[in-house]
């Protein structure tokens, strides 16, 4: 609770930084905001976790560790950002400010224990997004990406409140543990409005995580918002909600899975060929990595089918694995789009050989991206795998193997295109430190997760 | 009872007359007439405080917006776009599955004869008031940063930029 409140006023002060014309300060307030934050989160760690206020929400391990890597990510992707929002001129404060705003909500559906909590969270996060992919208002691809985002998540938040509603009227409360009991009490005797609730539920949340057939918004939106809002949007916002769904799914719904299971087996089975076929076939990079983004989430759906704690950990592991390579991923294409002008694939021609690091640095997350060993993102996807192994989802596993497969062509191409095409011309891009700082920490992230995951493992 | 039945009919049939009118601003008109049944129903089940805001918030300031928005877009038969059969196809098969699961669950609930529920007073401004500042308020003060943040969005959105020199 601390977390939330520290990042409300922390928020407010940014507001009345920019009021000021304090523009210098905001990034370090913002920092030390967060750092407050995490303290606080972290001084949760050993308590005994109880629902607090009414059972509104509980500050279990799930809940901390998500909280702490949202808080982490919101850290990294903000001072990436700085350069960004500092070169749209006129309120630079407000967007710090929106960040932080939709960290509260991330922070409030990781650790909600009561619908009307996972309700609010849900639309603090998402408005202030909403906003945020909105913010280049001449850019006419950056309105479209806003309007496009707002109309598809009112639209599945509409479902999202429907299912909720269902299951009120099934079990007569808002409250996780009342609908635990609920279920495990009556398991012969569940009203139809429940599994009626779970459905749309399930599609509300499928929605929010852009999981097939429900992501026809994620390319254009991904694509059209600016590249560090887009950042922020594939991480931490997609790793909150995957912790909500996760949580809902792990609390509540456990013992209905024979209801469930078949319908979120061939989401997961549409998401991830959708997801890598339409990925090879771009030709922008950031297009690619936003259709990557959707097979992600059909990769990260796999915890969700393997319930459990080996799923919980896995679904840690893959996230953060997927955010810390998508950081590198998108800060190299914000810089290349910013010196070359182009997000295709040819604008990466010849970086192997005029900026070496930094090529380096973007091979390295483009592999723990495809999960090759002793990068992150294969740990991350090794322990999906043996979590749906344990669940004898075999025929998923081979389809999703050949997926994997699939995947590392694509995002071996833009590795081609640095290191085996050449350029026309000479330019060598600029990289400021911030920008190379924040890579070489994912860069060490990624490679430390990959070498050894029980640093993250043992957390839950 | 038959009251019920009368204006949940007259709900049905304005709210498919919403759809099938080609005009949109009659269509508007008929969801104001569909909102305005609905406002009769909370009255009905004696949630006078859902009704209030329902007559005042829907009916009164959403709808304005709605027609707002569409006098501005001017928006008529002729700048509909068209759709293609396949997708009109898709809608109606969608729209046919929800109904039927919708359907599956109301079907087999108990229909309880009494219009108001077991609690009468449940949906009174001082009962509602309580359990809001008493059982969420944690919700209900988180709800303030989702305005504080729309506020700032709209003011971000639509503050015109001092041109550039």
């Amino acid at each position: 609770m601390g977390a939330i409140i520290t990042l409300s006023l922390l928020a407010i002060l940014i507001l009345y930084l920019g009021l000021y014309k304090a523009e210098k300060a905001l990034l370090p307030v913002t920092l030390i905001g967060l750092a407050l934050a995490l303290i606080f989160e972290l001084r949760l760690w050993g308590e005994n976790p109880e629902p607090l206020f009414h059972g509104m929400v509980l500050f279990d391990r799930f809940s901390v560790v998500f909280s702490i890597a949202c808080i982490v990510l919101s850290g990294l992707i903000v001072s990436l950002s700085k350069e960004f929002f500092h070169s749209l001129k006129a309120h630079v404060a407000e967007y710090y400010a929106l960040v932080i705003f939709s960290l509260i909500g991330a922070i409030a559906i990781t650790s909600y224990h009561n619908f009307a909590m996972l309700f609010v969270g849900i639309e603090i996060m998402s408005v202030a997004v909403y906003i945020l992919s909105g913010i280049r208002k001449v850019d006419t691809y950056s309105n479209e990406a806003a309007l496009k985002y707002f109309i598809m998540g009112a639209f599945s938040t509409g479902f999202l409140l429907f299912g909720i509603a269902l299951m009120y009227g099934a079990t007569g409360s808002f409250d996780l543990s009342i609908l635990r009991d609920y279920v495990t009490d009556n398991t012969s005797s569940i009203s139809p409005l429940f599994y009626a609730g779970i459905s749309l539920l399930l599609i509300g949340l499928c929605f929010k995580v852009g999981a097939a057939p429900f992501h026809f918004w994620t390319p254009d939106v991904y694509d059209g918002a600016p590249t560090m809002i887009t950042t922020y949007m594939s991480t931490v916002v997609k790793v909150a909600s995957f912790a909500a769904f996760f949580r809902l799914f792990d609390f509540v719904l456990t013992p209905l899975d024979a209801y469930w299971t078949p319908v979120l087996l061939t989401i997961v089975v549409i998401t991830l060929f959708v997801g890598n076929i339409t990925a090879v076939m771009q030709n922008s990079f950031k297009r690619m990595l936003a259709y990557s983004s959707v097979s992600h989430a059909g990769y990260m759906l796999f915890a969700i089918l393997a319930i459990g704690p080996l799923a919980s950990n896995g679904l840690l592991v893959y996230s953060i694995a997927y955010s810390l390579a998508s950081i590198i991923g998108f800060g190299a294409l914000y810089i290349v789009k910013r010196d070359v002008g182009s997000e295709l694939f040819e604008s990466f021609n010849g970086l192997g050989r005029k900026n070496p690091l930094f090529a380096g640095l973007l091979t390295v997350a483009m592999l723990s991206l495809a999960g090759i060993p002793f990068t992150a993102g294969f740990i991350g996807k090794f322990m999906m795998f043996s979590a749906a192994m344990s669940q004898y989802h075999i025929l998923l596993l081979i389809l999703a193997a050949f997926n994997a497969v699939i995947g590392v062509f694509y995002y071996l191409r833009v590795v081609v295109h640095m290191y085996f095409k050449n350029a026309e011309d000479e330019f060598v891009l600029q990289i400021s430190p911030m920008h190379m700082t924040i890579f070489v920490i994912a860069f060490i992230g990624t490679l430390v997760l990959g070498v050894y995951p029980d640093v993250l493992t043992s957390l839950m | 009872m038959s009251l019920f039945y009368f204006v949940a009919f007259l709900s049905i049939i304005f709210a498919l007359m919403t759809i099938f009118t080609k005009n949109p601003v009659h269509s508007v008109l008929y969801l104001v007439v569909t909102f305005f049944t609905f406002t009769i129903h909370y009255i009905m089940l004696n949630a006078q405080f859902l009704a209030i805001v329902n007559f005042i918030v829907y009916m009164g300031a959403i709808m304005v917006l709605f027609l707002f928005v569409l006098m501005l877009l001017n928006l008529n038969e002729d700048t509909e776009p068209m759709k293609s059969v396949l997708v009109k196809v898709m809608g109606v098969v969608a729209g046919m599955c929800l109904l039927v699961v919708l359907f599956g669950a109301f079907r087999v609930l108990d229909v309880s004869d009494a219009l108001v529920g077991p609690q009468p007073d449940i949906g009174l401004v001082k009962n509602l008031g309580k359990v809001l500042f008493n059982e969420f308020l944690l919700p209900f003060e988180i709800t303030s940063i989702l305005l504080l943040t729309a506020m700032v969005g709209a003011v971000v959105l639509a503050k015109n930029d001092t041109k550039k020199a």
